[in-house]
């Protein structure tokens, strides 16, 4: 407990330096104010961000990077509330209440609540991961290369699991990403492998390439087949403050989703999305009228979105403590540590102590950001959504284009995005997730080695990852979890969780 | 989407495919396995105990054949949701006719990319002036706008690279207000400049440096 006192002091020391402070502040606004954006989830938004943070030393770059991620989520709720545009998965849900709240013209409120309960759950999610980094670091070091393969199949199988649509399709795009990420040399003997004798390739394809083409550039080619209609509230904000009746109702839906949001953020496997869902539901099975949910109830907002942003936050768990990105926007995480020099994993608490720490107190530190901030600004944001799509979209892709570049002055990884663009249309065409396919490509490499060093540590004998208990215990909840997302009886129920 | 119940085939009209999102999608990903087992096919695979440089490559690339063949298969025998009309043919092989151009090493990959590059071209006039034009345009100009981009950045520096990469990428939709299009395109060129530039002070050059056909023609 005291560990835990000094380590958060610690943390806050690093974070509450003005310099740090700033880089939040700005990352926060920036992440807003993309997020905001039509189209562009928190994946794309740190896609195109992260060039802004190369000038940085590492701590302020991932303390920046932390509030552009919240304010990116952030910008994604406001989208649903106001535009009834979900920027991504885990705000679906606050579209369904959140948008009819706007539409009886209490915007306001709806964007209040949902900043405090994503404020609050921020801070109960700090107190958590601060809380389980150490223990659950301590368990990484039993893990060897069987068990680590073993996770990263059951991270796999929650996001097959979660992805919308058909299970088979999405294990078929985690596959594709798999192969994708082998592309490049080899980590032991240094053979180029499907690079098609293009130099440019011999490194592999880069991870915010794909991300940027398959989430950015492809959305772009989506949004532009439809004529520009949106139903953008134009009711006057007006009172922002939520009324003492509004904060009574929600703040039992706070409590709640954030408790659920903490506990499921830690599963692998884009735990954001399913914790606003089963807040959601959660909370329309305890209400004594159900009937107004849909209808524009608060707790409809502040539970999915405090579970949520819990979840956010303590999904960044198994990747600060084990290494492994559990969703897309970690594995982008992942992406930009590695361009600072830091490889996550449980070496990073012991070894840098002041960046790990500091990174967790800046969580809390980005909510803070997103309430003093971006409720007085939500009128800015407002006027935003009222720019034209057509002068939108030419700013996204000049930005990506030029943020792409400037990772490796490469021409070719630019022109590689544009592929990865079309690539990502084709895939959305035929009603593809990308997002198994990229957590895939992020976890390949790990999973190849770790494969490949089980097999020797086992002279080559694949019954290893069944007989080593905890191996073996990971490897038949992944069997279990599966089975169930394909039988009948499950199946029908996650395709009216997502269809809802 | 694609559910367990499999009804049969609809009769009429012989090959005709019911579910042609799930049967085109495997399609696509079987011959993206085909792909990768051809091209890791001179890697070595397993030595002993340990895996080759070939193995995992190989192993991921049957898996998603199978997979695909998996997809096909559904797609073959349920009903499905018919396809969403899309152009993506020019802007892929434009997009490919620059990878092969940059790799190029052989006269004949040069002749490859050059092939491509027309094929694409023709693809996209042809589809402008078709009646599917505004499904061509958006995926076509975007994709255009970012390899104008790519290869004007080296010799004509950060300004006139962005400015004509807006340009193009303004094209994309049939929205586009000409007047509002140049002067937009400006106003983002200098909000670029200051932002990578001076803000960010990233290493950009603003302005053409010793232009000539050469430095234009040459991707590296």
């Amino acid at each position: 407990m005291t560990d835990l006192f000094y380590n958060l002091v610690l943390g806050f020391g690093v974070a509450f330096s003005p310099w740090n402070i700033l880089l939040c502040l700005i990352g926060a606004l920036v992440g807003t104010l993309v997020g905001v954006l039509p189209g562009l989830g928190p994946l794309a938004t740190i896609a195109m961000l992260l060039p802004i943070t190369f000038g940085l030393p590492p701590v302020g770059a991932l303390i920046m990077l932390a509030g552009i991620y919240y304010g990116a989520q952030y910008g994604g709720s406001t989208t649903s509330i106001l535009v009834n545009i979900p920027g991504e998965a885990s705000s679906v849900v606050t579209t369904l209440d959140g948008h009819q709240m706007a539409r009886q013209g209490r915007a306001g409120p709806a964007l209040a609540i949902a900043a405090i309960g994503s404020f609050f759950a921020g801070c109960v999610a700090t107190v958590v991961v601060a809380a389980l980094a150490a223990p659950l670091t301590s368990v990484a070091l039993l893990f060897g290369p069987a068990e680590y393969f073993s996770l990263m199949v059951l991270g796999l199988v929650f996001a097959v699991v979660l992805a919308r649509g058909s299970v088979l399709k999405a294990v078929a795009m985690v596959v594709m990403g798999l192969l994708m990420s082998m592309v490049g040399s080899d980590i032991e003997t240094g053979a180029s492998r499907m690079a098609f004798d293009v130099t440019e390739l011999s490194d592999g394809i880069g991870f915010v390439l794909v991300a940027m083409g398959v989430f950015g550039f492809a959305e772009i080619m989506r949004n532009l087949e439809h004529e520009s209609a949106r139903s953008i509230v134009h009711a006057k904000l007006t009172g922002l403050m939520p009324t003492w009746a509004d904060l009574k109702a929600s703040s039992g839906a706070i409590m709640r989703g954030t408790g659920l949001g903490s506990i499921l953020g830690i599963l692998p496997g884009g735990g954001a999305v399913i914790a606003a869902f089963a807040a959601y539901t959660f909370e329309k099975k305890v209400s004594k009228e159900p009937s107004r949910f849909g209808h524009g109830a608060i707790e409809g907002v502040a539970a999915p979105e405090s579970a949520n942003n819990a979840a956010a936050q303590t999904s960044f768990i198994p990747l600060l403590t084990l290494g492994i990105p559990p969703n897309a926007v970690m594995a982008l995480m992942v992406g930009a540590m590695m361009i600072h020099g830091i490889v996550p994993g449980p070496q990073v608490m012991t070894k840098q102590p002041e960046l790990f720490w500091g990174m967790i107190a800046s969580m809390w530190l980005g909510n803070l950001m997103l309430v003093i901030i971006n409720l007085p600004m939500v009128g800015v944001w407002v006027r935003l959504l009222r720019v034209p799509y057509r002068m939108l979209f030419p700013a996204i892709i000049i930005f990506c284009a030029i943020g792409v570049y400037s990772i490796n002055n490469s021409a070719f990884d630019v022109v590689m995005t544009a592929l990865f663009g079309v690539i990502g249309y084709w895939l959305v065409k035929h009603d593809f997730e990308p997002a198994p396919m990229l957590l895939g490509f992020v976890l390949g490499p790990l999973m190849e080695e770790n494969l490949r060093r089980a097999m020797l540590i086992a002279r080559g004998d694949p019954s290893t990852f069944v007989t080593r208990p905890i191996s073996g215990g990971l490897i038949a909840l992944a069997v279990l979890l599966l089975a169930l997302a394909v039988l009948p009886v499950f199946r029908s129920k996650r395709n009216e969780v997502f269809v809802e | 989407m694609s559910g367990v119940d499999a009804s049969p085939v609809t009769p009429q009209g012989g090959l005709k495919i019911s579910n042609p999102r799930d049967f085109y999608g495997g399609l696509g990903l079987v011959l993206l396995g085909l792909l990768a087992l051809w091209a890791s096919r001179d890697l070595p695979g397993m030595q002993g105990f340990s895996f080759g440089p070939g193995t995992a490559p190989r192993m991921f690339a049957f898996l998603l054949i199978a997979l695909g063949v998996a997809v096909l298969a559904v797609g073959y025998f349920t009903e499905g949701a018919a396809l969403e009309r899309y152009e993506i043919s020019a802007p892929a092989l434009i997009n490919l006719a620059y990878i092969f151009a940059v790799s190029a090493r052989t006269t004949a990959i040069w002749m490859v990319a050059a092939a491509l590059l027309v094929g694409g071209i023709i693809l996209a006039v042809v589809g402008l002036m078709g009646p599917r034009r505004n499904l061509v345009r958006g995926p076509l100009f975007i994709t255009l706008s970012i390899i104008v981009f790519a290869v004007t950045i080296r010799p004509l520096g950060l300004v006139l690279a962005s400015y004509l990469s807006i340009v193009a990428a303004a094209a994309a939709t049939p929205e586009a207000r000409w007047i509002e299009v140049i002067i937009w395109s400006a106003v983002l060129t200098a909000f670029c400049a200051l932002l990578f530039v001076f803000a960010l002070n990233l290493p950009f050059q603003l302005w053409p440096t010793n232009l000539s056909w050469q430095t234009l023609l040459s991707f590296h």
